[in-house]
């Protein structure tokens, strides 16, 4: 591991441009491997299929990584002897489809690379020619605009090149342009692709492999994603403070004129290891450097700034302050309950803001968005608690449209999902205040179901057409309120049909009324009608709370 | 069969169908070269007509769906790894098309493929 540490650290490097030998070709696979690495989680973002056997990124970086440890301790010269090692702990290691196919692919390359004790042009094209044909000899039917695509424009570039009487080191850029052209054009070829608006993931960490080796050969970084400079007034640093990782509490920028030429790669990562967010800007031989970095280390970026030419401005900023204000300024947010592995996790359908705070404060581990006209669909609600750190979840839908995805997607998973079929959130919420995260699963399951009943649902909304039913005349723009979810009553404003629907649910004979205003009422007129029903059930409490649902002036709760 | 009851009547799905769902992801998977008989009577069948459940078996029991899949591997591909790429691609491919959840998938390798000597 140590000589990918030396290549590791970001510096220029001095790849002698002589012959390539098995040795060389050792420090190109270790600098492909740390560019893969650097670019992992680039390419796990790219998987479009959600298989559980991990991420394509991480696949072929623990396929390379095995063939790395294969040779790492060679000090065989013969070119041909070192690939067959690398290819033989390419296939050991092999992990995952991408991984599989990767493991061919230098099978292929070391069999047309056997004899040749250095790299030569004519082989190295042979290479990739053979490279491809192994890959494409294992599977019935080969999928365009996957890496075994980009292995096929690969070879081909190669050859080209060849045509061309290019040399060894030629023929890798030309390899690399057609590689990286191959990758973009992978979503033509596989609609699955263009339906997820990505490239193929297994043909980009292709395509990242041997990037990596052209990179350590011109001497580029293989640490972080490109050193950008940008013009000085492209630096917004009002808006930099995007994002503040723990422990980087300071935010540092630095005016400086350098007294002698700046190696931007070194400067890069030197400064790289003060702290995180580092941007660099540049206008008449004047630098800009903008980092975040821990309380200890806030002087630094100055000294070191110093140390390399005069300083004329400087800015520290405490992150964590300002993020503080921030946050309070959006009290609002949302605090899920947290989930121990074993307990019972809530997942709650709710239609807005305000009910999702309701559910989040009484223990929900996951709010789903969704309601009468937006119903989540089955994956949105499996993707709510497929990440939980446990297997015991309830789902309340919220809705009685809701409910059968609800079911589908607990039928969609390994874990334990009961789905306690809420048909409107007063319902939900009830069904909530019977949580015990450690309790019994059943057991909870029943007295959620049985809360559920206890409780009587109103909404009122506005009707969007004419219609009867129940024997209830409606208007289009009437207001009407449904009782438990049947339509029980048309009215001319919301205060009427507000007061007729509670004496319709004998509000009367319950003891606590609550209200959700949805969010096309101003909060003035919610208070309102919630005086309004004070006056009149003077016996009863009466709780306002903002809903910020869609659709449903108020939704009430009696019970 | 496996059945499924919506509020308009019931949906009937064919062990068939499921396995030449099965086999369209499997052939597709990376590393696998061919699907095995997995017994004679199919190794016989498959001669005399083009069988979608060829190395396919689909078994169906409370509504739960068992896949076992009989396949030959390339020579020289990690077969652990080729195994539980075909696992996972008919697993998310019959989830995906059906719905419904798949129980057990058992991929049986019968043979392996050697195309290149090394």
């Amino acid at each position: 591991m140590e000589s990918i540490a030396a290549t590791s650290t970001g510096r220029r490097t001095h790849f002698s441009r002589g012959p390539i030998d098995g040795q060389a070709f050792k420090e190109l696979t270790a600098a492909g491997l740390t560019w893969l690495r650097t670019n992992q989680q680039v390419i796990n973002e790219l998987n479009v299929f959600p298989v559980p056997d991990g991420d394509t990124g991480t696949n072929m970086v623990l396929t390379m990584q095995a063939a790395w440890e294969e040779i790492a301790n060679s000090k065989e010269v013969h070119m041909g002897r070192v690939i067959h090692q690398l290819a033989q702990g390419a296939l050991m290691g092999a992990r995952g489809n991408s991984g599989v196919i990767l493991s061919q692919l230098w099978r292929g390359f070391a069999r047309a690379l056997a004899e040749q004790s250095e790299l030569n042009a004519s082989s190295f094209v042979e290479g990739f020619q053979q490279a491809r044909d192994t890959a494409y000899r294992g599977v019935v039917r080969p999928v365009e605009g996957t890496i075994l695509t980009v292995s096929a424009d690969m070879a081909e570039a190669a050859k080209e090149a060849l045509s061309k009487k290019l040399d060894v080191l030629e023929i890798l850029e030309q390899v690399v342009t057609a590689a990286d052209q191959s990758v973009q054009r992978t979503p033509d070829l596989l609609p699955v692709l263009r339906e997820a608006g990505v490239v193929d993931s297994g043909g980009m960490g292709l395509f990242i492999l041997f990037e990596g080796m052209l990179r350590y050969i011109q001497g580029d970084s293989l640490d972080t994603p490109e050193v950008s400079v940008q013009p000085l007034s492209a630096l917004d640093l009002e808006g930099a403070m995007q994002e503040v990782e723990p422990g980087q509490d300071y935010e540092v920028i630095v005016d400086f004129r350098p007294g002698r030429d700046l190696d931007l790669t070194e400067f890069y990562a030197d400064l790289e290891e003060m702290g995180s967010s580092i941007q660099i800007g540049e206008g008449d031989g004047l630098y800009r450097v903008h980092i975040h970095v821990p309380l200890e280390k806030r002087y630094e970026p100055i000294e070191y700034a110093m140390s390399l030419g005069t300083i004329s401005k400087v800015r520290m900023e405490n992150l964590m302050a300002q993020m503080e204000e921030l946050e309070s300024q959006h009290a609002g947010r949302l605090q899920l309950a947290p989930v121990e592995p074993g307990q019972i996790a809530i997942v709650a359908v709710s239609p807005g803001p305000g009910i999702s705070r309701v559910f989040a404060g009484l223990g929900a581990a996951a709010i789903v968005g969704g309601g009468q006209t937006m119903n989540p669909s089955t994956q949105e609600i499996l993707a709510a608690f497929e990440n939980l750190p446990t297997d015991r979840v309830v789902i309340l839908p919220n809705n009685k449209n809701i409910i059968m995805a609800a079911q589908a997607a607990a039928e969609l998973t390994v874990k334990r999902v009961a789905v306690v079929p809420s048909r409107t959130v007063p319902q939900g919420l009830a069904a909530m205040l019977c949580l015990d995260a450690g309790g019994d699963f059943d057991a909870v399951v029943d007295r959620m179901h049985d809360s559920m009943e206890q409780v009587e649902t109103g909404e009122i909304t506005t009707a969007t057409r004419n219609v009867e039913i129940d024997g209830v005349q409606v208007k289009e723009g009437k207001i009407i309120a449904l009782h438990n979810g049947r339509l029980v009553l048309a009215a001319d404003a919301v205060a009427e049909a507000v007061m007729s629907f509670l004496e319709h649910a004998k509000a009367g004979e319950f003891e606590l009324i609550t209200l959700f205003y949805g969010e096309d009422v101003p909060k003035n007129k919610a208070v309102e009608i919630a005086d309004l029903i004070r006056r009149n059930y003077p016996e009863q409490e009466v709780e306002l709370q903002e809903g910020g649902q869609p659709h449903y002036q108020f939704i009430f709760s009696i019970e | 069969m496996t059945d499924e009851s919506t509020a308009l009547g019931h949906i009937r799905i064919s062990r068939r169908a499921i396995a030449t769902i099965t086999s369209q992801a499997t052939l597709k998977t990376y590393g696998v070269v061919g699907l095995a008989p997995k017994n004679f009577l199919d190794g016989l069948t498959n001669v005399l007509v083009n069988d979608p459940a060829h190395g396919i078996q689909v078994g169906i029991t409370d509504g739960l769906i068992d896949i076992d899949i009989y396949v030959i591997v390339e020579y020289g591909t990690r077969i652990k790894s080729v195994a539980a790429s075909v696992a996972n691609a008919v697993r998310y491919n019959v989830e995906k098309t059906l719905g419904m959840p798949v129980n057990a998938i058992n991929v049986h390798v019968q043979g392996l493929r050697i195309s290149n000597n090394d």
